[in-house]
């Protein structure tokens, strides 16, 4: 269990971290994708099973492949490669970033919080609970978040629609 | 035995770090967009550690996690489809360059 | 694995042959428990995988009037072991400007990912790698992660063909995903209203043993109710366009200039590809037969000692007519073009999806009697008038001749 966390982690920091430092825009993407796979390993982990399946289905299976064609259709003619820093004030953003990084861990690495809550066996992440609650306890927030997606995916298409009209 | 929960928290705090310094560092729109996910990932890791942790009996802390995660797949779609749109408009995606808001 | 890791236990504890091993550490049994199905599951679905290439070819030889390979080995049965060796021993060839690290793991990648499918796919009664609380889901989210495996392969060829032809294979997957799972969406409906208060499981176990009971263990399949009949057509129209066999196979069809995403491909790692697409196929042929009929049930697999024998007869005997029949389409059926592909799946195979769920709703609330039975029927059979004649068909005009009197 402890080795599996590690193992996981550094897989899924290392995915992360490749992913904002690497030139080529579709090996940002595929270290993204690992590092979202580590998440879903996570979850998994944590007996939140349910989620790590919607994890993959969603992020890995949805939102990178829409990253992936983004990125097809704003291809530069010559290549994918560019300058990738802020030309000279890269250093001020990710000093920022380092920053509220120390601060969050400095936040969290609290014993209280561990001393209060170890681990608990009793989460279960049952799928035929969570299904229960979303069509009896939370049916409106399920049916907002389909009017949601209609809504997102039909504005996405306008957006991106060619304008083709206007060229008269 | 099983990990603290600090860890668990200190792992989403470097994940939120990190995607935070892409989202101020990168000069692609795209990765700017990807860098967003990572912390949306790292806020969504959080929810569920502390449902493990604590709240194992309730469900709704995966509830609000797949609306989380949901919500996020929707919010990024619509960004990369701005993303295409501007795209259209100023032939690059360097956000150094779109600076104003006259089309 | 579960229950060979209970096995092992009650070996070590109750049997003389355990006692006389030994004290043997409690994680080395579960290392066996993990091992064993892992290694038989490569096993037997590699091998079949051999053997199918072989039904393959002399099946289509004989759809088109001729005998297929028959030169190596008896009736030709030895052919796989010569392509196989004759694959490993061709060069090896990575374009020039191809990006190294992508062009090899994209082949690796696709064989790897259909193989996470077959372990939740049940072989006999018992007999299943693991059995995850969330089998169905899982399976539709290794196809959807082996996406990406196919861009991979495509893109890092550096060739514009091979981009567009992933372009495309990608396409084609994900729209066909959609009427796929609302197909199964269909089963797990039925699982949940024969289950105890209304309750079920996406076990695929727990699919299985829905369709237990009826007449002989028959009677019960899914495929034998009306919206089973769809779900099964749906399901089986996806799993041809999953895995890119005709009459969708666009992207490596023989008739094509290049070969789609793994054109740059050549040697071990072309195999790697042809091996994952005939895992993709087998794995969902697998998964139809576990949900539309009735997996390893069949007469006889409740007797006590050999019924696990016979539900793995059973099991493999199904998987087999669903892949001859995956066969027959590929050597009788001509392929569609890519837009009439799209159409098909999202102006025809949706909304008959979708219409079978209500069908199923209808059904189970109307007492699943004669009348249930109509209604259903009725409706599916109007959806289904009403989505070819009333929908984007062309008309064809009267024949003009334009060069003969």
């Amino acid at each position: 269990m402890n080795t599996a966390f590690w193992i996981i982690s550094i897989i899924t920091v290392l995915g992360a971290v490749l992913a904002i430092t690497l030139r080529n825009l579709v090996h940002c993407l595929l270290s993204l994708v690992v590092c979202f796979f580590g998440i879903a390993a996570h979850y998994f982990l944590l007996r939140a099973e349910f989620l790590g399946v919607a994890q993959i289905l969603i992020y890995i299976g949805a939102v990178a492949v829409l990253i992936l064609f983004a990125i097809m259709l704003t291809r530069h003619v010559t290549g994918m490669e560019g300058p990738r820093e802020l030309g000279g004030k890269w250093w001020m953003g990710a000093s920022t970033a380092g920053i509220i990084g120390v601060l969050l861990w400095w936040c969290v690495r609290r014993e209280v919080l561990t001393a209060m809550w170890p681990s608990s066996e009793k989460a279960q992440g049952l799928v035929a609970v969570i299904g229960k609650a979303l069509v009896s306890e939370w049916v409106v927030p399920f049916e907002a978040l389909a009017v949601l997606l209609t809504a997102a995916l039909v504005g996405a298409v306008v957006i991106a629609l060619e304008e083709v009209v206007r060229k008269r | 035995m099983s990990i603290p929960l600090s860890y668990y928290l200190t792992l989403s705090a470097i994940l939120f770090a990190v995607g935070l310094c892409g989202a101020l560092t990168r000069k692609n729109a795209i990765i700017v967009l990807m860098a967003i996910e990572i912390m949306f990932n790292a806020a969504i890791l959080n929810l569920i550690v502390f449902w493990h942790y604590r709240f194992g009996a309730s469900v709704t802390p995966q509830m609000f996690a797949i609306f989380a995660i949901a919500i996020a797949a929707a919010e990024s779609t619509v960004g990369l489809a701005l993303v295409i749109a501007v795209y259209r408009h100023y032939r690059s995606v360097d956000v150094d360059e779109m600076r104003s808001l006259k089309g | 694995m579960e229950t060979l890791y209970q096995l092992l236990i009650s070996i070590k504890t109750d049997t003389p042959i355990g006692r006389w091993l030994g004290p043997v550490p409690d994680w080395w049994l579960r290392a066996v428990a993990i091992v064993v199905p892992v290694v038989l599951i490569l096993a037997v679905f590699l091998t079949l995988f051999a053997f199918l290439t072989w039904v393959e070819r002399k099946t289509l030889g004989r759809i088109q009037n001729r005998l297929g390979p028959n030169r190596v080995g008896p009736i030709g049965l030895f052919q796989p072991i010569a392509d196989g060796l004759k694959i490993l021993l061709k060069e090896d060839i990575v374009p020039r400007g191809a990006d190294a690290l992508c062009h090899f793991l994209a082949p690796v990648l696709f064989l790897t990912v259909p193989l996470m499918l077959f372990s939740v796919l049940p072989i006999g009664r018992g007999l299943i790698a693991v059995d995850l609380n969330i089998g169905i889901l899982f399976v539709f989210a290794v196809g959807a992660a082996s996406v990406l495996a196919l861009f991979m392969g495509g893109w890092a060829s550096r060739n514009k063909f091979s981009l567009l032809g992933a372009m495309r294979s990608m396409a084609q997957i994900v729209s066909y995903e959609v009427p796929t799972v609302l197909a199964a969406v269909v089963v797990l409906m039925a699982v949940s209203a024969a289950g105890k208060h209304g309750v079920g499981s996406l076990s695929t176990v727990s699919i299985v043993e829905a369709q237990a009971g009826g007449w002989v263990n028959v009677s019960g399949w899914f495929i034998f109710q009306p919206w089973g009949l769809v779900g099964f057509i749906l399901f089986f129209i996806g799993t041809l366009a999953e895995s890119a066999r005709t009459p969708f196979d666009l992207p490596e069809a023989e008739s094509e200039i290049v070969a789609g995403y793994h054109t740059e491909y050549s040697g071990f790692k072309f195999a790697l590809f042809q091996m994952g697409e005939y895992l993709v196929m087998i794995a969902m042929s697998g998964f139809t037969v576990t949900m539309f009929l009735g997996g390893y049930l069949g007469p006889g697999v409740d007797l006590p000692r050999m019924g696990w024998l016979l539900s793995i007869f059973w099991f493999f005997a199904k998987l087999a007519v669903m892949i001859f029949i995956v066969i027959l389409a590929r050597g009788t059926w001509p392929r569609v073009r890519v837009d009439q592909l799209m159409g098909f799946a999202w102006k025809m195979l949706l909304p008959m999806a979708l219409v079978n769920i209500v069908a199923f709703g209808l059904w189970f609330y109307l007492g699943s009697g004669p009348m249930g039975w109509a209604v259903s029927v009725a409706l599916l059979i109007a959806a289904f008038a009403l989505l070819t004649l009333g929908g984007t068909s062309t008309r064809l005009g009267k024949r003009t001749y334009r060069y003969s009197s």
